[in-house]
């Protein structure tokens, strides 16, 4: 295995993990009020989710790229500290994060919908708050759901290619992940390097996948 | 601190506004109706599970519910031991997770009369604590179930058709322990269930339930034996309920003394001399004579007295029927039998007529057994 297709595998990885672990605690919020809330304008809320699954994730990451851009909302003059966010990793991480967004949002909300809301109601009877009853009770019982949420956010995140590339661009050893690797190698005739890349992106993204696969299935086995 | 239980709860629900008024001082309630009457949506609203339209619900003197002053406390802050019909056991925890879940109010609360120990012994679980919840079978959940109520230290408890999802026979093994919980832990309890022999033999009152409106409130032996709900209770046949002690057993017959000196013959095995026995016998399988008779093949002549005729009106399938209360030696509640309008009239019989109960040791049923000490069997 080569170099330069080792480092884009940690750069992937970096940025997959930390997308993953940035988008997790909303991603679960927002599944769980899918899940149990009622409120006015649910249905726009659930909407606006999933879009960032069905829009070019080009438009995705040139909606960032506006955002984040110096005089964007989240600019340097409009908050008046540089993110630092377009063109380096963690800009990559962003994007990715978006795009894992709707992914982790309907799994969780799946895993949430899946527990026996009577079983919650017990809890409360025994004493338990709503903040115990979720913790001690609702979450253990979504844990599976909740893990395949996290591993499919993850795949996303890996296989992420339109946002990044405008975000975060393509620099080989900063922001170039296996994505962006494969592309760039394709496009200067490097096929048999661009095959490795493929190769490796195939197994970590199978296994990833597979994880999901066994723990859905023990899932449905033990209600 | 005043004892006692105030439920006045107004609630619109699809079919009908549920509506009831209930203000006690007794501790083994029951509330009796057929399904679809409002009697879980009852519990849940006591549970705080459910919000009630308007109304007060007190609890030994603690306010959990008062439309009027804006109060409603949440369900984890009422102190209710809530046993639903399926049992609910919380699948990732083992059984003694499942005991042990509202332990922590129970610490606080100022009844701790239900240590977990001692609710294992009870309800005979001692075995089962390491055990996971999905492999139990249905009367050790609702053991659990009923365990897991006990541990959080509860100031009312509520059990919703308690013995429903079982078979006939796991019924008897779990009535057992509802009557050890009822005396052993003292804790106010209200029993619902369609079942009227359950609620009879629980419950020492009970409100009938019909389209969410109170019909009848009070004594189970009389409620039950009032013309107007009378008709609610036939479909499975009036049973009587009986407590005595086994005094003597044989292969397949035993001997249970209600009282010293009323011996009644009744076919069953398995019984253990000197334990309690809760027996049942069928309205209709009791038969009158005026004179004792010999030369019949039922095990059981007993002589009773006549307290009350009542005439059963004609609904569907009881049309004619003449239900007689009788008194039985000094039990308090009388036992009733069911006879026709025309064997009325050939006996004369009439209120305070001396009288021979006639029933064959095959018609009593043996609801629970447990030794002397409280304990199933």
């Amino acid at each position: 295995m080569s170099s330069p297709s080792l480092v884009a595998l940690l750069i992937s990885l970096k940025i997959a993990l930390w997308a993953t672990a940035a988008i997790l605690p909303p991603g679960i919020m927002l599944g769980l009020l899918l899940a149990r809330g009622e409120f006015l304008g649910k249905t726009f809320v659930e909407t606006a989710t999933s879009l960032p699954l069905v829009l070019p994730p080009t438009a995705v990451g040139y909606l960032l790229l506006l955002l984040l851009a110096r005089s964007g909302p989240l600019g340097e003059r409009t908050l008046g500290l540089d993110l630092d966010l377009l063109f380096t990793w963690k800009g990559a991480a962003l994007a990715s994060a978006v795009m894992a967004l709707p992914l982790v949002a309907r799994t969780s909300r799946v895993a949430f919908e899946g527990v026996d809301r009577r079983l919650e109601g017990v809890a409360r009877t025994l004493g338990l708050g709503r903040a115990r009853t979720f913790i001690e009770i609702t979450l253990p019982l979504a844990r599976r759901g909740l893990l395949a949420a996290a591993v499919l956010g993850f795949s996303r995140a890996l296989g992420e290619f339109g946002a990044t590339i405008i975000v975060a661009g393509n620099i080989p050893g900063k922001t170039q992940t296996m994505a962006l690797a494969i592309f760039s190698e394709m496009q200067i005739g490097h096929d048999q390097m661009a095959l490795t890349l493929v190769a490796m992106t195939v197994a970590l993204t199978f296994t990833a996948i597979w994880t999901v696969e066994v723990l859905l299935r023990r899932r449905i086995r033990t209600p | 601190m005043s004892d006692g239980i105030l439920l006045d709860i107004t609630l619109p629900l699809d079919r009908f506004t549920l509506s009831i008024w209930w203000k006690t001082a007794e501790s083994a309630l029951g509330i009796f109706g057929p399904s679809g009457a409002g009697k879980t949506t009852i519990l849940e609203s006591i549970a705080g599970l459910r919000k009630a339209a308007r109304g007060i619900i007190e609890v030994n003197g603690r306010i959990w519910f008062d439309s009027g002053r804006g109060i409603c406390l949440p369900p984890e802050r009422r102190g209710v031991g809530y046993v639903p019909q399926d049992a609910l056991l919380f699948p990732h925890r083992d059984v003694m997770g499942n005991l042990l879940s509202g332990w922590r109010r129970a610490e606080r609360a100022a009844r701790k009369s239900a240590a977990p120990d001692r609710v294992l012994e009870v309800l005979e679980l001692t075995d089962l604590a390491g055990r996971g919840v999905l492999s139990l079978s249905g009367g050790e959940r609702q053991r659990v179930a009923l365990g897991r109520a006990l541990c959080s230290g509860p100031d009312l408890l509520l059990l919703d058709e308690p013995l429903a999802s079982l078979d006939l026979p796991l019924r008897r093994r779990i009535l057992p322990y509802l009557l050890r919980v009822r005396d052993e832990f003292a804790i106010p309890t209200l029993y619902v269930s369609h079942d009227a022999t359950e609620i009879k033999t629980l419950a020492r009152e009970v409100m009938v339930l019909d389209a969410g409106r109170g019909k009848a409130q009070g004594r189970p032996d009389e409620v039950f034996t009032d013309p107007s709900i009378l008709p609610m209770t036939w479909t499975e046949g009036f049973e009587n309920v009986l407590h005595g002690t086994v005094r003597e057993t044989s292969d397949s017959t035993a001997i249970v003394e209600t009282e010293p000196g009323l011996r009644i013959a009744i076919a069953a095995k398995g019984l253990v001399v000197g334990h309690e026995a809760v027996l049942a016998v069928r309205a209709e399988d009791l038969i009158l004579a005026t004179q004792s008779s010999s030369g019949l093949s039922a095990q059981n002549s007993l002589p009773a007295r006549i307290q009350d005729i009542r005439d059963t009106p004609p609904a569907d399938g009881i049309g004619g029927q003449v239900l007689v209360a009788v008194t039985l030696g000094r039990l308090s509640t009388p036992l009733f039998a069911t006879i026709t309008a025309q064997a009325r009239h050939q006996l004369a019989l009439r209120p305070g007529m001396p009288i021979f109960l006639v029933c064959k040791a095959h018609s009593f049923r043996v609801l629970a057994t447990r030794d002397s000490h409280g304990g199933a069997a």
